[in-house]
């Protein structure tokens, strides 16, 4: 099978993946507790008042034509009024998705730097002091709570040194760059820590291979034979982990754009799902999962360009 | 592997300054370099809040804080609540004065009113609004307009308002943000069923500052109205962005990215003003915390188990150990605004009383109880952490039930629970809000969920609605709070304070006694 073909199964695959998604959240937000109601219209509201609210809303409807129009709406790219901003929920949510995917984007390739940077230096000292630093170091990155580290980056960087705005998000591209430096590290580090361990330990699995030996026998240059021979085959499980660490990442964006004030999904879903606004939570649930769902794909289809061994079957 | 090289002095840099941070986070203080978004030449004051709005931006139907805080800085009233929260004074209105029945009142606007856009505000724009506020389909506070039986504009300066009968809180009413003037057209038009609400916030107000339109997730900007009745404004531009994280909104004032910010946590007052270029502040407002009680549930149904939960609760030790001091003693059941009774002792602590009181009771034997606290309130959480240790000395065994603002509230409105921990604050300075809210028992709201109910109480509060004598309406108020104070309906904590920091250039920041902010009397110094 060829890689067409495979991205086509994947995408097939995806339909039932995104079907789960779907009845999860819906029963999820449902089985909470919680009148959406009272919520809107505040401790005032007589209880007719409330049913009439109902009424309009749609929530007195049986599930399964709720569910049906839930889901037939998002097919036709309609997500729906929020219950509590009385706005379609497309401007809502849409608007937000590039400010978690970029800070997503961004924390990724900072951690990708960062895992490649440390993970060599922590591999070829084996043993010495820069890879216990190293170890030890990221020990405490990822054993922080990230809100509370990224607090403490903000104190460092943004109070004391003035190198980086202490939250917000700016208005430039150049300025967006900036401000998202502080919460995309916080997120990076973190994940560097898992990706570093993993990557030093492949490292130094891959430098006791015959193929790494021959290689230093035919007398290739150090770098040549780090670079060429042992890093594009120490990759090959890092760059699985570091795919599935998005839907991680993406989770944690939640928290991270909380502490640095970003107008992103996160503080969104957090406010919807107090205020029990289910057509907002429902729709960035799924926004975000199919996110997921294709940078794992994405993933995936990097082994062949890393590894040419690899075939789609 | 130069590039390692590099690293290692910055990572070791970071992480030595990291721990530093930690300990000594008052050491941290802007040393004056420039920061991002500092202000320019142009007076723009920026302000960072916790919350952003939800209500349609309609005066008379806000029903949440952060959209009210910005509707008074936009639209104006007939009247105004004094800054210190217990009377009221001349808004629009210049003059007012009652028939000698008590039944009409006529007020006279000020002369040359005008709306942001330079159109003459008249007297038909007044009762438009007013009519929408009190019988609009869309209203959220009709209740408050029910003694008014007809408004009329005699002519383009004279407001008549008839009444049903007599009505003491009237101008109290007329002073609410609900109350607000909008043009005659807008006013009619944000009532009708297709109105997009989205156009609420290209405002048309005769208050300081006017929007041009806003979008959630945006900062919202106001800009200064030279056609405003006190005169311009000296802040140009107010800008307003939203950072719900506590800390994060205090980092970003010490840094000096934003001039003013609400909620700053009672625990970093007295810190903040340790700091240079920062102050903050406590204002006085009309707001109280409690534990309400569901009365109906035995054995909270026993007037001597209430009152000795209230013996036994150390406010004084909640107050400097929750809000850090900043707080006082709630001696009556209501906010320290009009008719406020200061010479009600309360319930002081004293745990032999409580147990005394406790073994002449139905829980006698001891009890179980919940307690159902909101999450995300770290007060809360932290009040009902304390309470349960104390009430454990008289034999009360306290379950802690964290759960969401939306359950608890379905919980309280089905009385589906014995306490939760609560606040209230004043909508209107006059005492008839919280008399009838929490008070008046036998319907919906059932005396602030908690099922007391005392008919005669009931005939008290409706009598000192419609007593038009100052003197006397307060010993008839004066009589509520001692009789609903002796029946502990809830358990009394204390009254709080609403806190805000800014930096020490900004002059004239102000919370009034019912917490609003206006943006009019702000100054940005050198």
């Amino acid at each position: 099978m060829g890689r067409a073909a495979y991205i086509r199964r994947r995408l097939v695959l995806m339909a039932f993946v995104l079907f789960g998604v779907t009845v999860v959240i819906f029963g999820m937000v449902r089985i909470l507790p919680g009148d959406p109601a009272f919520l809107i219209l505040g401790d005032r509201a007589t209880d007719q008042k409330a049913a009439e609210l109902r009424e309009q809303l749609g929530l007195n409807r049986p599930f399964l034509e709720q569910y049906w129009m839930f889901v037939s709406g998002f097919a036709h790219g309609d997500m729906g009024q929020s219950l509590l901003y009385r706005q379609p929920v497309g401007d809502l949510v849409l608007t937000r998705v590039p400010i978690t995917l970029a800070l997503s984007g961004y924390a990724m390739g900072l951690a990708a730097v960062i895992t490649l940077i440390f993970g060599i230096t922590a591999a070829v000292n084996k043993g010495r002091w820069p890879d216990q630093l190293i170890r030890i170091g990221f020990l405490f990155a990822l054993t922080t709570p990230n809100f509370w580290f990224g607090i403490l980056l903000i104190l460092l960087f943004g109070l004391t040194l003035h190198w980086f705005p202490v939250a917000g998000f700016g208005e430039t591209l150049p300025q967006h760059i900036w401000y998202l430096f502080l919460p995309a590290l916080t997120l990076a580090l973190q994940l560097s820590a898992v990706l570093i361990r993993n990557l030093r330990g492949q490292i130094i699995q891959t430098l006791r291979s015959d193929y790494v030996r021959t290689a230093h026998a035919k007398g290739l240059s150090e770098r040549l034979v780090l670079l060429r021979h042992v890093l594009r085959n120490a990759l090959l499980s890092t760059v699985t982990i570091f795919g599935l660490q998005f839907g991680f990442l993406v989770g944690g964006a939640i928290v991270i754009e909380t502490v640095f004030a970003l107008p992103g999904t996160g503080q969104l879903l957090i406010t919807s799902i107090t205020a029990r606004d289910y057509p907002v939570v429902q729709a960035i649930t799924v926004v975000s999962a199919v996110l997921v769902i294709l940078v794992n794909l994405i993933v995936d289809l990097s082994y062949s360009f890393l590894d040419p061994r690899v075939t789609y079957e | 592997m130069f590039v390692q090289k590099a690293r290692w002095p910055v990572m070791a840099a970071a992480i030595a300054g990291l721990l530093l941070s930690a300990c000594a986070p008052t050491t941290t203080t802007g040393t004056g370099s420039p920061t991002p978004g500092a202000s320019p030449a142009s007076k723009v004051l920026r302000m960072a809040r916790q919350q952003e709005p939800f209500s349609p931006f309609v005066p008379w139907q806000i029903d949440d804080n952060p959209a009210l805080f910005i509707s008074v800085n936009v639209y104006d009233t007939l009247l105004r609540t004094t800054k210190d929260g217990t009377t009221v004074e001349a808004g629009l209105a210049s003059k007012w004065e009652p028939s000698a029945d008590g039944l009409t009142w006529t007020f006279t606007l000020r002369d040359g009113l005008k709306f942001s856009d330079g159109s003459a505000m008249k007297a038909s724009d007044v009762k438009a609004s007013l009519d929408v506020a009190r019988s609009g389909e869309k209203s959220a506070w009709k209740d408050v307009y029910a003694a008014i039986k007809e408004i009329t504009a005699s002519d383009d300066k004279t407001v008549k308002i008839a009444l049903k009968q007599p009505y003491a809180p009237l101008l109290s009413v007329l002073s609410m943000f609900s109350s607000a003037v909008l043009p005659e057209a807008m006013a009619k038009a944000t009532d009708t069923k297709d109105y997009d609400n989205t156009l609420a916030w290209k405002t048309k107000g005769t208050g300081a500052y006017y929007s041009e339109g806003w979008k959630k997730g945006d900062p919202i900007i106001l800009k200064r109205n030279t056609n405003y009745w006190k005169g311009t404004p000296a802040v140009d531009e107010v800008r307003i962005e939203f950072i719900p994280d506590d800390n994060t909104r205090v980092l970003k004032l010490q840094g000096g990215e934003t001039d003013v910010v609400d909620f700053v946590p009672f625990s970093q007052i007295a810190a903040l003003n340790t700091q240079p270029n920062v102050k903050a502040q406590t204002f006085t407002i009309q707001q109280t915390t409690f534990i309400m009680l569901n009365n109906s549930k035995p054995p909270l149904n026993d007037v001597k188990v209430r009152q000795a939960l209230n013996y036994a609760t150390d406010k004084e030790a909640i107050i400097k150990n929750v809000y850090f001091g900043q707080a006082k003693f709630m001696n009556s059941p209501i906010p320290q605004g009009t008719y406020y009774d200061k010479s009600l002792t309360g319930y002081p602590y004293d745990l032999d009383k409580a147990k005394a009181l406790m073994a002449q009771s139905s829980g006698a034997a001891g009890f179980k109880m919940d307690m159902q606290v909101r999450s995300g309130n770290t007060n809360f959480a932290n009040t009902a952490v304390i309470l349960k240790e104390a009430w454990a000395k008289l034999g009360v065994t306290v379950d802690l039930q964290t759960i969401d603002t939306a359950v608890a509230r379905t919980n309280y409105r089905e009385g589906n629970y014995m306490s939760q921990p609560t606040a209230w604050t004043n909508d209107m300075n006059d005492p008839t809000e919280i008399v009838n809210y929490a008070m008046r028992g036998g319907a919906s709201p059932f005396a602030y969920w908690t099922r007391y109910n005392n008919p005669d109480l009931n005939d008290k509060i409706t009598k000192a609605d419609l007593e038009q004598d100052a003197k006397k309406r307060e010993t008839q108020y004066s009589e509520i709070q001692k009789i609903y104070s002796d029946a502990a309906p809830l358990v009394f904590i204390a009254y709080l304070g609403a806190t805000a920091g800014w930096r020490s250039n900004i002059d004239g920041f102000f919370i009034d006694g019912l917490s609003y902010y206006r943006f009019e009397d702000v100054k940005i110094n050198k």
